[in-house]
């Protein structure tokens, strides 16, 4: 069973097919990543895979059990976790805070009304934990607009990591980033758990030769190939339509 | 049978004086995403003033084309002077915005008590509209069959100028993209405050309009506006099909429900509202709900 | 068209974000105790103006407070809460004058009814966001008023009389009195404060402030979000009714205009005065209104008029309420 299957997914908005018959496996531990062209579909592919957006038609299953559409949070329920192109953060509180609310979100502390956050302390070490893995233990007690950039990105992935997926989905982690910061980050991914399955979508081939075994690449929606760097990088289809881009 | 008809038509009527007001309230929303909660007060305004101009004049045609005048430039001004200086300098959001009408909402209320104290007032029926019409086996008010004129030739007016016109696009466009649009040498507040001066101009006429088969009185625009807003989010925020299709919906209903079961004629409305909601939550017209 | 879309890169709720600087620990220790003193000992010293003027402020504090929960903490700017505080005085009125039921009896069935209607109604309106919600939430609260002027069976716009204050015979006191009044109402507010404190400060709280932050991040996280917004809601409308019980029991009167959309703007006004998502920020936004529309009145008849000013003003200007634009004339200091 792969911890990821997609089978004949289609998305179509109004007449615009965005994804047609896609299919696609990944299997436990893989690191796969997903590149294309501007407008392939990405990130609608992962959004209809976390739930926010239904497909058109077709199947998603995570770890063989069908996503339940509209249900983003059931998604995470079932042991995939993403993090988002954008910073999606708690902007007002801590870092610290940031990753206890999402340790929080399958201990049963969070049914509690009267007792103070900091009194489960098996949560906070939690998050503690989850900081030091993407090096953040130092900024703990800082406000989320006061870090860099590159300390936010790494805060996003963090976030993603506290549910304790199975599958991670990091969408464009490294979009923005400095190169130092992009190193940073590469380093930090490759430190992950290996029975960790990761998906990741991204523009930086740097970034997607450094972590990722297989790749897909899209094309209108449509898988053009999927295969290994060097089988990539020598297929005649994704050569046309890389360089039929940089002709239009 | 005879009832039923004259029920229906005074609903399509009632619908379009909600319509007068509901399409500018969601033109401003629709373009520029500022809920503009005292709405209500533009149509109060109009009818006031519509009234000075009928009582001065003794013309209702008069009264008609002057009166939608005040709430135009007030409208206006209150867009150009206050809400947009305050949007831009990033001080206020649309929340922020709309609370700031909620303000006024109240201040208005108070001022229009404080000046015309809490007396009925009418505008005559012009002559040319005054008695009935035969129309298919009843007889139903002249003046009523304008009101559903005047009303459908607006809807029809607007969507042509929304969609088919330079001004149309050029207002689009500028929601889409503020920086490229002044750019391209279109000053867009100046656009902007238009709009809103026109939404506001509508209600106003809207008010001018009702003032024949409704009474003039301080609090006349609560009770329609609450209407109205049931009218807006039902059809969909910011959809101009939507709040047309949405005000015959709510006025057909209230009518129905006042004739025909009076205790539950408040209800109707609210009712239709948490079926909407419960079922399409972005409104009947409305773009497809995000999760969140 | 998002109403979640900002301007200027600020946050769409800017106006109720900020800490005022008065909340700061320093700060704190400077005031509250003088302040817990005063009010322990207030009927001793202050006249009977001073001691009606002290109870509005924390019957009013209590309603603001319901609304913060909602608005300050879970990020649902509703202008309709004082549905719920018409609510509680309404079922108080009902259980007491028409029930025959005693006080004891019909608190708390109040209570448990408005949890329930305010469950039913937070389970519709939540399902829209920004400014819809504003609009459903105000559309729902002229609902109430409008049932509450044609009901017969409640008097209509005449309201009903005779709410009896509770009966303290057990500890000796009458709560007629008003200094007694007094020290039930500050009871009730001291209770309910700690009460929001516990709540604001528990893992739920947490999760009603993420769902303020960052709605869909919290989704993402794994919580059904929803059910949390209807719960804040639920408990909100509690509050607001604590407030319309107490409301009533200090007129011994209710009528519709406690549950007009002006009631629901001068709880909002209230809240974003003081500084939302503080816990004190109610009491003092109370505070000020109070003080400020029992001297507007003193001035003039058009208490409205100049009350929308004041508000408009209040937003558009005072970032952290009246207090923050004081904070910023003399420097920021943290």
């Amino acid at each position: 069973m792969s911890a990821l299957e997609i089978r004949n997914l289609r998305k179509a908005f109004g007449g615009l097919q965005v994804i047609s018959d896609l299919d696609l496996r990944v299997p436990s531990g893989q690191r796969h990543a997903v590149i294309g062209p501007n407008g392939a579909g990405k990130t609608t592919l992962f959004n209809i895979i976390t739930g926010w957006q239904p497909p058109t038609s077709g199947e998603i299953l995570i770890q063989g059990i069908p996503v339940q559409q509209g249900r983003p949070d059931l998604v995470t329920r079932g042991g995939l976790s993403r993090s988002f192109q954008k910073n999606m953060l708690l902007e007002s509180v801590t870092v610290l805070e940031n990753l206890r609310v999402a340790c929080q979100a399958f201990h049963a502390s969070r049914h509690s009304m009267f007792r103070s956050c900091r009194s489960f302390s098996d949560v906070v070490r939690k998050a503690q934990d989850a900081a030091e893995q993407m090096h953040l233990d130092n900024v703990l007690q800082r406000n989320v607009n006061e870090l860099s950039y590159g300390q936010k990105r790494q805060l996003e992935v963090a976030i993603a990591l506290c549910a304790e997926p199975r599958i991670l989905l990091m969408d464009e982690p490294a979009a923005g980033t400095s190169p130092d910061e992009r190193a940073n980050l590469i380093r930090l991914i490759n430190g992950l758990s290996s029975e960790l399955t990761i998906l990741l979508v991204e523009h930086d081939m740097d970034v997607v030769f450094a972590i990722c075994d297989v790749i897909t690449v899209l094309s209108y929606g449509k898988v053009l190939a999927t295969g290994t760097k060097a089988e990539i990088q020598s297929n005649p289809r994704v050569i046309e339509a890389y360089l039929g881009q940089h002709h239009a | 049978m005879q009832l039923f008809l004259v029920q229906l038509l005074n609903g399509v009527q009632l619908s379009m004086l909600v319509f007068l007001l509901a399409v500018g309230l969601t033109l401003i929303f629709g373009l520029m995403n500022i809920l503009n909660l005292a709405h209500g007060a533009f149509f109060t305004m109009g009818a006031y003033f519509g009234l000075v101009v009928a009582n001065k004049t003794g013309s209702f045609w008069l009264a008609l084309l002057i009166g939608p005048l005040l709430p135009f430039v007030a409208g206006f001004a209150l867009q150009f002077f206050v809400l947009q200086p305050l949007a831009q300098r990033g001080r206020s959001t649309h929340l922020d915005l709309a609370l700031l009408t909620f303000g006024l909402l109240f201040a208005t209320a108070g001022a229009v008590e404080y000046i015309y104290g809490s007396a009925f007032h009418s505008i005559a029926t012009p002559d040319f509209l005054k008695g009935r019409v035969a129309l298919l086996g009843i007889e139903y008010p002249l003046y009523r069959l304008f009101i559903i004129t005047v009303g459908v030739a607006i809807a029809l007016a607007l969507v042509l100028v929304i969609d088919r016109t330079l001004v149309g696009a050029k207002l689009r466009a500028g929601v889409d993209n503020r920086e490229m649009v002044t750019a391209l040498g279109i000053n867009i507040n100046v656009l902007f405050a238009l709009v809103f001066g026109f939404g506001s101009a509508l209600a106003g006429f809207a008010g001018v309009v009702s003032a024949p088969v409704m009474s003039v009185y301080s609090n006349m625009g609560i009770g329609i506006v609450v209407t109205t807003f049931v009218v807006v989010v039902v059809g969909g925020l910011g959809n101009l099909k939507g709040s047309f299709y949405a005000s015959l919906i709510v006025g057909m209903t209230d009518t129905f429900a006042q004739a025909f079961l009076p205790e539950a004629e408040l209800f109707a409305i609210y009712a239709l509202l948490i079926v909407v909601m419960i079922f399409r939550p972005q409104g009947l017209f409305g773009a497809a709900g995000r999760i969140a | 068209m998002s109403a979640e879309t900002t301007l200027g890169g600020s946050k769409w709720f800017d106006v109720l974000k900020r800490v005022p600087p008065w909340v700061s620990h320093r700060a704190s220790a400077v005031w509250f105790l003088p302040l817990a003193a005063s009010l322990c000992t207030l009927p001793s010293f202050a006249s009977g103006y001073a001691m009606t003027l002290a109870v509005e402020v924390m019957i009013a504090g209590v309603f603001a407070s319901g609304i913060n929960l909602l608005t300050g903490y879970t990020g649902l700017v509703s202008l309709g809460q004082a549905m719920f505080l018409g609510l509680g005085g309404y079922g108080i009125a009902i259980g007491t004058a028409l029930l025959g039921w005693p006080l004891w009896v019909s608190a708390p069935v109040t209570l448990v009814a408005v949890a329930a209607i305010a469950a039913a109604i937070g389970a519709i309106c939540t399902r829209t966001r920004g400014v819809e919600f504003l609009l459903i939430t105000l559309a729902f609260s002229q609902m109430f008023y409008g049932a509450a002027i044609k009901l017969r069976w409640t008097n209509g716009s005449d309201g009903m009389s005779g709410i009896p204050r509770p009966d303290l015979s057990l500890l000796g006191v009458n709560a007629d009195s008003p200094s007694t009044f007094y020290y039930y109402v500050l009871a009730v507010a001291v209770f309910a404060l700690v009460l929001l404190w516990r709540i604001v400060n528990s893992p739920f709280g947490s999760i009603l402030i993420g769902i303020r932050e960052n709605e869909r991040r919290m989704m993402a996280m794994g919580y059904a979000v929803a059910n949390y917004k209807i719960g804040s809601f639920a408990l909100a409308a509690m509050v607001c009714a604590v407030a319309g019980i107490l409301q009533s029991q200090y007129t011994y009167f209710v009528n519709p205009d406690s549950m007009s959309w002006q009631a629901s703007g001068e709880g909002v006004l209230m809240v974003i005065i003081g500084g939302a998502n503080v816990i004190l920020g109610p009491f003092v936004g109370a505070a000020v209104f109070v003080v400020v529309k029992q001297a507007l009145s003193l001035i003039t008849d058009e208490y409205h008029l100049f009350f929308g000013i004041f508000f408009m003003l209040v937003v558009a200007f005072f970032r952290g309420g009246v207090l923050g634009a004081i904070n910023t004339l003399i420097g920021k200091r943290r």
